[in-house]
Order: C-alpha cells, then structure tokens, then sequence
C-alpha cells in the first residue's frame, strides 16, 4: 500500500441507457505499484480500454473510485485532471494518433505546447526525446511520411517528452509487423527499467503480455486473475 | 497553452483548407472594404463640409433679416399661402427693416458675441491698372468673429476705422489682371459706388458714380458652398452705405440684414428668441445641413449593404469552423487527451474565427485605401477639379481600427457556436473515433 500509485475501489463503467444499458466494468479492484510494468490482457471488447481510460483520468466511472498516489481523483476539479495528465501521464494509443500534417517536431512538442513552455526550452526537450527513439534525424519531416514503426516511436517520444510517472500504452504494438512491434516494446521496457516509469500496456498479446512483470487478466468486465511472472522474465 | 501558441496556431490552421479559409475571408472582405471605404467617404465629406461652414463663417454664423421679408419672399414665389392682410403686418408696400430696438434686444441676448446691422451697400462695377474692362461687382461684408479661409493674403482689417480693404473671389482677381492670387495682394482695384439720388437726375450713369479705391488684403480659397461674391470690410462698407444715400434723407437709410456671431451650442434657443424679436435666422448649418442629409441617406444605404455582406460573412464563418471542428474531431481528443482545457479547446476555435475576421479587415482596410486613394486622384482630374482641398476619402486610423476590432469581434461571436461544440467534445469519443 505504501507505495501505491493507481488503486481502484470497487470500478464500474456502464454505457447506454435503459434498454441499451451494458457493463463494460463489474467492480475493478486494482492496485498498480509505482515502477511496475503491468499488462491488462483479455480479449477484444472484455473493457480493457475502459479501465485504461479510467485509470488514466480520461473518463469517469459510473460507480466506484481511483486513488492516484493515495489521493481520490473524484474529488478533483477538471483543472487539476488536465494538469496530472499532462504532466504525470504519457500515451501511445494502437492507432498512432498523431497530427498527420504537421511535422514530427511539432507532434512531440504537443504535451509541452499545452503545458505552456517557452518555444526554446519544449524544442529542445522534444529534440532529446527524439534521439531517445533514435528518431531525432527526422525531426523536420511530415509525420504521414513515416512507416509504421516510425510513426509509433515518434508517439512514444511524444508521452515521454514531459518526463511522465505513468505511460499508458493501448495496443502499441497491434499496427505493426513482430519485428517492429518488438522495437517498440524494447523501447518501452527501456524506459521502464531505465527511467523508472510505470508501465500499463493493454494488450491482447499474450506473448507482450508475459514480458511485463505483471499480468492483470479482464474477461468480461471483471478481473479473473491477476498474477507476477516468476522466472525469466526481464 | 499560452495565449500566442494559441493565435499562430490558429492562423497556421487557416491555411489547412486554404480555399475554404480564402472564401470566407473574401466574404469578410467585401463588408469591412465597404464599410471602411464608407467611413472614409463620410469623414472626408464632413471635413469639407466642415471647412465650409468655416469658409461661410463658422458655426456659430448666424444671418438675419426681419421675417416680414421671409414672408414676403414667400408671398412672391407662390409658397406661403394665402396670407390674411392686417394693417400692423403690412408686407406688400415698403420693404421691411430691422428696426434700431430689435438690435437692442437681439444684441442682449445671452450668448450672442457679436452682432451687426449692416445697411445696404451696392456698388456698380470694379477695375484695377492691370486691365481696362470694368467687371460687374457681387459684395459681402465681413464682419468681426467671422474667419474666412484665404488663398493668399490675410482677412480684411474689421474694425471700424480701417483703412478700406477687400477679399476678392480667385476668379475676379484674375479677371482684374492678377494671373496668381497672390500677385494681387496688397494692388489696389477701382470699384465705382452709385449715388442713388443723384442717379435719378442724370443721364449718363458714369455721373452719378463715386470711384473708391480699396485695398486687396487676398483672394478666398473657392469653395461649393460659399457664398459668392468678394468681401468687403466695414470701413469700406460703410463707405460705400454713405456714397449710396448721399443726399437721402437720414430716415432712409435702413438695415435689412443682419449678422451675428454666437455661440455654437446656443444656436437653436438664439434663433427662436431672435425669431419672439421679429428677426428670421440662419445659420450655416440651414442652408449646408442639407448636402450633409443626403450624403448621410447614401451612405446609410452603403453601410447596410455592408452589413448584410458581413452577416454572411458570419455564416460562412460558422459553416467553415464547423467542418473543421468536424475533419478535427481526433485533434481535439488527443489535444485534451494531453490535457488541454475546454477553456483552450474553445479558444483555439474562437481564435480561428478571430483571425479570419482579422485578415478580413486587413485586406479591407488595404483594399478601401488603394481604392480611396484612386477615387480621390480620380476625382480632383475631374468633377472635383476647382476643389483641390475636398479630399473625398479621409481615412482615419483610430476609425480604421476601430471597425477592425467590431469585425474581429463580430467573428469572434459567430465562432463561439462551432467553438463551443469543439470545446464539449469527448476525448474518449474522439479517440475511439476511427
Ligand atoms: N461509448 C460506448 N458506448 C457503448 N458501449 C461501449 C462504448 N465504449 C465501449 N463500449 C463497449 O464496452 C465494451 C468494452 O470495450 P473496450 O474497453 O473498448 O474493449 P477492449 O479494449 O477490451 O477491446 C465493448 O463491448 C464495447 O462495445
Ligand atoms: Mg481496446
């Protein structure tokens, strides 16, 4: 408990109304150490991204709470959410997500644009980011003009460019070919072991999913196990 | 996100969907190019209209004469009606004059500053040692408290014990031989006065006729609403009052007009108090008021026309920000993903709006000074040929951007619906939009 980072009490999400009414989350009860690499395994539509998106203060739950270093986050104001993500929190979503016109620059400086740092200081930043993910040689090209793999490191240089606690990773490796995938993974446990930086990647990978210290399996809206890897794992 | 990241964003966005943005600025164009070139028209209008209540004696000029005469001149152009014939109110026999107790009063009145009767004055013809032909002469007094805007020279001497000087219009010192008005200042011209009783006597006109010499102070700067004629001074006036009823007896000698000058803000309650005397007043304003109605109709008829183009132009701006916040509906999920407020989010919409109004007016004020400019040379080779003063477009900074800022603002407004739909959008929905 001490050195929680992200817990969860009793989590439900539920969508629609009436007659449509569908529980995408039955009661989570999670708790996510700081420094850990998690995977949350399961298979398509079993509410994987839900609890991503809810661990990761982008949606509400229906009922229950997330504690975030100890501190319930139902209590806090829209300000204070934007500021934690945009500080504490970095994202690689399976689709890239990025500005397809705009430069790969400008695509990494997004978080720190938003986060209102002079033009110098988040160039700079971004430019260390960039050489992180070996990418930094590409800083002046359209981001639509790289390959898969290479748009997905640039995303990674984007979440890590304000120096996050958490990163959270929805499908990363789902658009890419094995051997690209495994780059990126490589990238990210890099971070994890080397930075620190808590690791929660939602994956429906088993073999992704057994390369983290931690597997929390989702069927269904709920947790059915929730296990270390023992040995041989990084 | 800091408020300039916010504004070059917005203008970088614009050129994402250039011909929309270009459309719509075109649309914002066409009204703010109308209504800045209307506003220059109108300030370049009024300043000349200005100028020549200034050129006619300023706003505070008043002329009177007694209002039996307006009825009378009613009477004669068919206008007044039929009017009841009473004894006190005789307006068909001798020509009325100010009486000595209406001067009384009316120069008692609060907020007159000066005031003065002036008898008749005619005078036959004018000539000068340049020339041997004789001109027929049109005078006007000018009286103190009244500027007149000259060409050349200076203004009369108005005191009483001047020596005798006159302002002559640019044409008749022209016509007395004086190629440039400012050849003509300080020459000395003829004007022959009639002695009207003695005229009644003899058979050649020259034998009634005094030659009094007068000094040209300088010509007047020509104006369209002046009134014609070249001006004398009092001392001169007078004189020529006096050669005129030589010989009449004292009792003869009326006045029928009369000017004032008062202050401008008394004006109205001056001329109905001047009116309870017997004396009918007008001021400059009365006979240029006019000119200023009928500019003002047309450009109140350009300004709607404006207007309307910039209520379109505001739909235009709903319709092009609502398909971009449509094309950026991932954006904006990943830019609050990130962490960006609703507040930016909304912003960063309403900036867009703000910028595409902006451009707008920055054309428009470009477009409406080339054109304005243009107009201008156009019409001083033209129809404004004798006026070289009238500017027909003053374009004034302060007004320019003024009108900037309502576009801007007005674009902002028209921005806020799309803004809004952008800034209540769901990062959730949008990221799972694919
Ligand atoms: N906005 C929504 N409205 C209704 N149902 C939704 C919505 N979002 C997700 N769901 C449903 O919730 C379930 C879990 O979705 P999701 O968390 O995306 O699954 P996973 O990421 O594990 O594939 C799915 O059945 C999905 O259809
Ligand atoms: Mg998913």
């Amino acid at each position: 408990m001490k050195n929680s980072l992200l817990q969860t009490k009793d989590l439900k999400k539920v969508y629609g109304k009436r007659d449509t009414v569908f529980e995408a989350l039955k009661n989570v009860n999670i708790d996510i150490e700081s420094g850990e690499s998690v995977a949350i395994i399961g298979k398509s539509g079993s509410g994987k991204s839900t609890l991503m998106h809810l661990l990761a203060l982008l949606d509400q739950p229906s009922k229950g709470d997330i504690y975030l270093n100890g501190q319930n986050t139902s209590k806090l104001k829209n300000r204070k959410l934007n500021r934690l993500r945009n500080k504490e929190f970095g994202f690689v979503f399976q689709s890239f997500f990025m500005n397809a016109n705009d430069t790969v620059l400008n695509n990494v400086i997004l978080p720190l644009k938003i986060a209102g740092i002079g033009r110098r200081e988040r160039k700079r930043r971004a430019m260390e980011a960039l050489k992180v993910v070996e990418l930094d040689d590409k800083f002046k090209n359209k981001a639509k003009d790289l390959s898969g793999g290479q748009k997905q490191r640039v995303c990674i240089a984007r979440a890590i460019v304000n120096n996050p606690k958490v990163i959270f990773a929805d499908e990363p490796t789902g658009n890419l070919d094995s051997a690209t995938g495994e780059k990126i993974e490589n990238l990210l446990f890099d971070l994890n072991r080397d930075k620190g930086i808590t690791l929660i990647i939602v994956t429906h990978d088993e073999e992704l999913a057994a390369k983290c210290k931690r597997q929390i399996r989702i069927a269904d809206g709920a947790v059915v196990a929730d296990e270390k890897t023992k040995k041989g794992a990084r | 996100m800091k408020v300039t990241d916010v504004f070059r964003d917005a203008n970088a966005n614009l050129w994402r969907s250039k011909l929309r943005s270009i459309l719509t600025i075109l649309a914002i164009f066409v009204g703010s190019f109308t209504i800045i070139l209307n506003s220059a028209i109108n300030a370049g209008v009024n300043d000349f209209i200005d100028k020549q209540i200034e050129n006619m004696g300023g706003e505070g000029y008043l002329e009177m004469m007694p209002t039996e005469t307006y009825d009378q001149l009613a009477a004669l152009m068919g206008n007044g009606g039929v009017q009841e014939y009473t004894e006190d109110k005789d307006v068909s026999n001798a020509s009325p004059y100010i009486k000595d107790e209406q001067v009384e009063r009316a120069r008692a009145l609060e907020g007159m500053k000066s005031f003065h009767a002036l008898p008749s004055a005619t005078a036959d013809f004018a000539t000068s040692d340049k020339t041997d032909k004789r001109y027929r002469i049109n005078l006007n007094a000018i009286v103190p408290g009244i500027n007149i805007d000259m060409s050349a020279g200076v203004a009369p001497d108005t005191s009483d014990d001047a020596p005798y000087e006159i302002a002559l219009t640019e044409d008749m010192a022209k016509a007395l031989g004086y190629e440039n008005p400012a050849d003509s200042v300080g020459q000395t011209i003829k004007i022959a006065v009639p002695s009207n009783l003695k005229c009644y006597t003899v058979t050649r006109r020259s034998e009634c006729q005094v030659i009094v010499e007068a000094k040209i102070a300088g010509t007047q700067a020509p104006g369209i609403l002046a009134m014609g004629g070249s001006r004398a001074n009092i001392a001169l006036w007078n004189r020529i009052n006096e050669i005129n009823f030589e010989g009449m007896p004292e009792g003869a000698n009326h006045t029928f007009q009369a000017v004032a000058d008062v202050e401008p803000d008394k004006i109205d309650e001056i001329k109905t108090k001047l009116e309870e005397i017997g004396l009918s007043a007008m001021s400059v304003d009365d006979e240029v008021g006019m000119i200023r109605v009928f500019f003002d109709a047309i450009l109140i008829v350009f300004n709607i026309f404006g207007g309307i183009a910039l209520v379109a132009a505001s739909i235009g701006i709903i319709n092009t920000l609502f398909m971009a916040v449509q094309e950026r509906t991932r954006e904006i999920g990943l830019d609050k993903a990130l962490g960006m407020s609703n507040g930016k989010v909304f912003l960063s919409f309403s900036a867009e709006a703000i910028m595409l109004g902006f451009w707008g007016s920055v054309f428009g004020i470009a477009a409406s000074i080339i054109a304005g400019n243009a107009a201008n040379i156009l019409a001083h080779e033209t129809f404004l040929k004798d006026f070289p003063t009238f500017q027909l477009t003053v374009f004034e900074p302060l007004t320019m951007i003024s009108i900037a800022l309502i576009i801007m603002f007005i674009a902002f407004l028209a921005g806020t619906l799309p803004a809004r739909r952008a800034s209540k959008k769901n990062p959730i929905d949008a990221l799972r939009y694919e």
